[in-house]
């Protein structure tokens, strides 16, 4: 076993063993898999499109609690189910709102639940990698919630984290989401944070009952100096479906993997995504969907925008299994470049072991359209306006799944803030 | 209103403009006249303030300014307008949002405030229906899926919309069906008034049946190489470029 970093990391996990007794073994196999894999290196293709170096050459340590009350982010929907707020990878009872969630669905802290139930926590996470293996490891935080049979949440449950004071520090956030038959929610989870050189390590499992269905919406506005990687792992039985909206505006490295296992007849998925990549972001996303059954379907769509120096990737992979007949797979990935030093990288890879499917894939990297830009401009709107509705409407089509008015109407600002800002600068640079 | 000196033009390191001069004064009616490449788009697109297109030598003086000082923006809030030979497709777009910023942008320029939406929505209809123009076109994404005629409508509309001081129609006529051009050249009739100038491009006659202009020129090369009444247009009609020049 080649020496690595990843051995230091053993003093923080016993001091989370003597934190939630009885994990020890759960968290010392996740550590030695960390160990003996080390971290993703540019030949691991899965990683290829994010630079690890700043993460596999330092030990981070536990993010440490906050001593004063942080910035909250203004909130993305008007109303909300419950909304649980992390801060430093720690869940803030008196930040946080529950409203009546706790009345028609369970939901716990992680300590509580792996207590009683420690196999749950790790059982829908495959295809590992170090960075997975130390959240299993290190995990300290985050919401278990159980949507039982039938039930219906209507607002959306928003879970913030927020990051602040803790250079060189991480959260390892675990996020476990179970839906019963016929239940359904929208689940909204946000990541922001200062300026800090933090690290933010989260997973999310999700186990999708028949006939279930989850809206996920994950916005990633981590700090400008900030690496994200995240992971999403959802299992999605028959007839239920899994949809996803990422998006993907903060940190320096972003890498966020999304894994859906359509298990059985009629599951399907959308997942869906927006990068805006600023000078020196890189944005990388890599998706994974298992069609392990006849019928079930699949529909991915990302649009990035890359500025001067910035870099967004996405590698889509789809698996259509032996007798898996009758699936279709569509896959969708355009991106702009705002000149020849932006980066847009794009890598399909489909693997279809049945012979009756329909799947589909398009990659397009291009500029904004000059020729739209002088009809705008010439009909008396200003550049900068007509640079911002070209590239509202290049979005559009990947936000399509949000349903929510005031949640779409949120990130669309967000997406203007962007435009604006890159206008800004570039009034400054002439 | 109008009035061009000496102007040469150069698009991709190719002089397409040699030259040229042109006055058109408040409520008249100008067509410019030639075959294609004689830079009849060229002159209407650098009026319009295209990037691309790099003015080497004269000037464009319009009601006492230098046009070439403004972006193509604060041109419309000028009052210029141009209707596009192939008015462009904008997926994502739709055409009610497209023009009700335009026009917001136009009334912040001219330091008004914003149209409401119901007062521009309640705008927009008239306008759309004056041109026969089908409410749905409106909700649609611009220009998407339009025939080359409801493009060109839909150039009127806005025309109508933004109501210039001086508009340039850049072969509005070209790919209309004779219902089409007849709603066409009424929208541009509507516009005609004591305080406005029109420059017509064409290559037909054609829309001059129903629009009649008070001077026609005949561009050649790069230049006019001749001006004249109405009756012009139709002695090229008749005779061809190269017998008029």
């Amino acid at each position: 076993m080649e020496p690595t970093l990843l051995n230091r990391y053993e003093d923080q996990m016993w001091e989370l063993v003597g934190m939630m007794p009885g994990t020890e073994g759960l968290r010392m196999r996740a550590l030695k898999a960390a160990s003996e894999m080390g971290w993703p290196k540019k030949h691991d293709e899965k990683w290829h499109y994010s630079d690890t170096r700043a993460l596999r050459d330092t030990v981070f340590l536990q993010a440490k609690a906050a001593t004063t009350v942080p910035g909250m982010p203004a909130p993305l929907a008007a109303e909300t189910s419950a909304r649980l707020v992390f801060v430093n990878g720690r869940y803030s009872e008196d930040l946080s709102d529950m409203g009546d969630l706790w009345q028609a669905a369970q939901v716990r802290p992680l300590a509580n639940h792996l207590m009683s139930n420690m196999d749950r926590a790790d059982e829908l996470v495959r295809g590992k990698d170090a960075a997975t293996c130390l959240n299993t490891a290190l995990m300290r935080d985050g919401m278990v919630l159980s949507v039982p049979a039938g039930v219906e949440i209507e607002d959306p449950v928003e879970i913030i984290h927020i990051t602040e004071d803790n250079a060189d520090a991480a959260s390892h956030l675990r996020h476990i989401i179970e839906l019963g038959e016929g239940a359904s929610i929208t689940l909204i989870e946000r990541y922001a944070g200062d300026a800090n050189g933090y690290w933010t390590n989260s997973v999310l499992q999700a186990r999708i009952s028949e006939n279930a269905s989850l809206h996920h919406i994950r916005l990633q506005e981590d700090g400008a100096n900030a690496h994200h990687t995240g992971k999403v792992f959802a299992n999605v039985g028959t007839d239920a479906n899994y949809t996803a909206t990422n998006l993907n505006l903060g940190g320096a490295l972003s890498r966020v993997e999304v894994n859906v296992r359509l298990m059985i007849d009629g599951a399907s998925a959308t997942v869906d995504g927006v990068a805006l990549a600023a000078t020196a972001q890189s944005h990388d996303t890599y998706t994974q969907i298992e069609h392990l059954m006849p019928n079930t379907d699949s529909d991915q769509l990302f649009r990035t925008i890359a500025d001067s120096r910035g870099k967004t990737s996405f590698q889509g992979k789809v698996i259509v299994a032996k007798d898996a007949q009758k699936v279709e797979a569509e896959q969708s990935f355009k991106a702009l470049v705002f000149d020849k030093t932006a980066e847009a990288n794009a890598k399909p890879e489909l693997e279809i072991l049945a012979d009756d499917v329909k799947c589909s894939h398009g990659a397009t990297v291009g500029q904004l359209d000059e020729k739209a830009i002088f009809y705008l401009t010439s009909r008396g709107i200003d550049p900068a306006t007509a640079r911002q509705m070209l590239v509202e409407a290049f979005t559009a089509d990947a936000l399509k799944a949000i349903e929510f008015d005031d949640v779409k109407t949120a990130v669309l600002e967000r997406i203007s803030e962007w435009m604006a800002a890159r206008a800004d600068k570039a009034i400054l640079q002439e | 209103m109008l009035k061009i000196n000496d102007l040469h033009i150069r698009v991709a390191g190719t002089e397409i403009i040699k030259g040229l001069d042109l006055e058109v004064k408040a409520g008249e009616v100008h067509a410019v006249m030639g075959l294609n490449g004689a830079g009849k788009s060229t002159l209407a697109n650098t009026i319009a303030g295209r990037e691309d297109y790099d003015v080497t030598k004269g000037s464009i003086s319009y009601l006492g300014k230098n046009l070439l000082d403004l972006d193509p923006h604060e041109r419309v809030g000028e009052g210029i307008f141009l209707g596009f030979q192939y008015p462009v497709e904008i997926p994502g777009v739709s055409n009610l949002n497209f023009m009700r910023t335009a026009l917001n942008g136009i009334r912040k320029y001219r330091g008004q405030e914003a149209m409401s939406a119901a007062e521009f929505m309640k705008l927009i209809r008239s306008k759309a229906s004056a041109l026969q123009m089908d409410p749905e076109m409106l909700k649609r994404f611009v220009n998407v899926g339009f025939s080359g005629g409801e493009k060109k409508r839909n150039e009127m509309v806005q025309m109508a919309l933004l109501d210039p001081k001086l508009a340039i129609l850049d072969e509005t006529d070209s790919g209309l069906d004779i219902d089409a051009l007849k709603i066409v050249a009424e929208g541009i009739n509507t516009q005609r008034r004591s305080d406005t100038a029109i420059l017509l491009i064409t290559h037909y006659q054609r829309l001059l049946d129903y629009v009649q202009p008070d001077v026609v020129h005949v561009m050649i090369d790069g230049k006019i190489v001749k001006s004249g009444g109405k009756d012009l247009a139709l002695e090229l009609e008749e005779k061809g470029y190269a017998a008029v020049a």
